[in-house]
């Protein structure tokens, strides 16, 4: 009879004449089902992509650099021109993969900070609990080979100029190792540091929803509500 | 006390309650929800922080906040810029200028690279990509003088641009390197200044000479 575990929404109060608990009339009467939300946030639980731009980029200025380094005699016969628009790609490259595509396609970041005794450290932050914007598998999964890819390459190209005493591009071709492999060195170490408190976190995640029904549990804003096991008598 | 030994809490009356579970640590960009917004914001925030220490290489005042930021962006645009501008000014003019734009490429940044090892090793307690961010921004009263000095050449390449060249070249090498020295140096004790000092003045001597001797072909 009385609501003392919870709080019903959308549905009468138990029925004054019988003493069974309501569920019979809640066909009734509104639908008392989970809503997930609009459908927008349906697409994106299911789309396999979620951040199809910052996927676009953090491919985009990596692949361009490798073929204009390839390629760069059909565009121009200019090694000036070729150098500088192969440092500016990836130098872009370098700065969109670590402060934008890292934090939205993986939930990492790594940056350095100096503090006030002017000492500085490297910061590795890893999310921990997903959202409904975090990542998909295969967005993970082309992250990290665009990420050991490239660094792979830019050192057969090392080897490709030393051999070939092309010794113009070597230049170049270390700056590339030096600004792909950093990226790559920052975010493995991101991702080795959040190891080790995922268990931790998943754990402490699942105790959480076996908490004792009674309590009603606010999830959103909206409608979702887990409702507690009710005594009527 | 009889009134109260009957405390009960009528059925009619809900008991309710709500218990919030904290959703994990809340990291700075859960409330981004969009790609464009940030990247724009964080594309601003950097451009505006590149053009403040631009300012204050003119400008140059001990500032401890313009430090912890360091960025290399201003270098590598410094860099580039100089290295365009000094490109196919040498003797052999058969080649493009390609190995005279990587040499003053290597010649800025590993002579950078040198005098940080050089600084750290003496002590001192600046980072190293601090160093770097210092020693590439003071390029900035070079690469002004390198502009000015194409511009007078253009007019002329006899005594009288030749001597305006030096003065305009002199006085961009000591700008230079009186900034850079305001930042580094006091990050030493005070008996190594002269150590540190000495290859910051032969970095941008270096950097000057290569400015100074350009002649177009």
């Amino acid at each position: 009879r009385g609501a003392a575990g919870g709080r019903w929404r959308g549905s009468p109060g138990p029925s004054p004449l019988t003493d069974s608990p309501p569920q019979a009339l809640v066909d009734d009467t509104e639908d008392v089902s989970l809503d997930f939300g609009s459908e927008e946030e349906l697409a994106l639980r299911k789309a396999k992509i979620r951040h199809p731009v910052a996927t676009f980029f953090h491919l985009f200025f990596r692949v361009s650099a490798i073929i204009t380094y390839l390629f760069c005699d059909w565009f121009s016969n200019s090694f000036v021109a070729c150098f500088v628009t192969i440092l500016l790609l990836l130098s872009f490259d370098f700065w969109s993969v670590k402060n934008v595509t890292g934090r939205l396609l993986v939930g990492l970041r790594w940056w350095n900070q100096i503090d006030e005794d002017g000492k500085s450290h490297w910061v590795f932050e890893a999310k921990k609990v997903p959202t409904i914007t975090a990542s998909t598998e295969a967005e993970a999964r082309i992250f990290w080979l665009g990420l050991i890819i490239c660094p792979v390459i830019w050192t057969v190209f090392l080897f490709s100029t030393l051999f070939s005493l092309k010794l113009k591009w070597l230049a170049l071709v270390i700056a590339g190792i030096s600004l792909q492999t950093a990226n790559l060195y920052g975010y493995i170490h991101c991702k080795l540091g959040g190891q080790k408190s995922i268990s931790r976190t998943m754990s402490r995640f699942f105790v959480t929803a076996d908490v004792p029904k009674r309590q009603t549990r606010r999830i959103s804003e909206d409608h979702i509500e887990e409702h507690g096991k009710t005594d009527t008598n | 006390f009889a009134g109260l030994a009957d405390v009960s809490i009528s059925e009619d009356i809900p008991v309710e309650g709500e218990i919030t579970v904290p959703v994990g640590s809340h990291s700075p960009d859960e409330d981004f929800s969009t790609l464009d917004e940030p990247v724009r914001d964080t594309i601003m925030r950097d451009l505006k922080a590149v053009g403040k220490k631009f300012v204050h290489v003119m400008y140059p005042k001990k500032s401890s906040t313009l430090l912890r930021d360091w960025d290399l962006w201003g270098p590598l645009v410094l860099c580039v810029s100089l290295a365009l501008m000094l490109q196919g000014g040498s003797a052999d003019s058969k080649d493009d200028g390609g190995p005279q734009f990587a040499e003053v490429f290597v010649i800025i940044w590993f002579g950078a690279v040198v005098i940080t090892l050089n600084s750290k090793l003496l002590g001192g307690t600046i980072s190293f990509f601090q160093s770097l961010c210092v020693l590439g921004y003071c390029v900035l009263p070079l690469t002004v003088a390198m502009l000015v000095c194409r511009l007078v050449l253009l007019a002329g390449s006899g005594t009288i641009s030749f001597i305006v060249r030096l003065l305009v070249v002199l006085a961009m090498f000591g700008w230079s390197t009186l900034a850079s020295t305001a930042f580094l140096a006091d990050s030493q004790p005070p008996n190594r200044k002269a150590l540190v000092v000495y290859p910051i003045f032969l970095f941008y001597f270096v950097i000057s000479w290569m400015i100074l001797t350009f002649t177009p072909q």
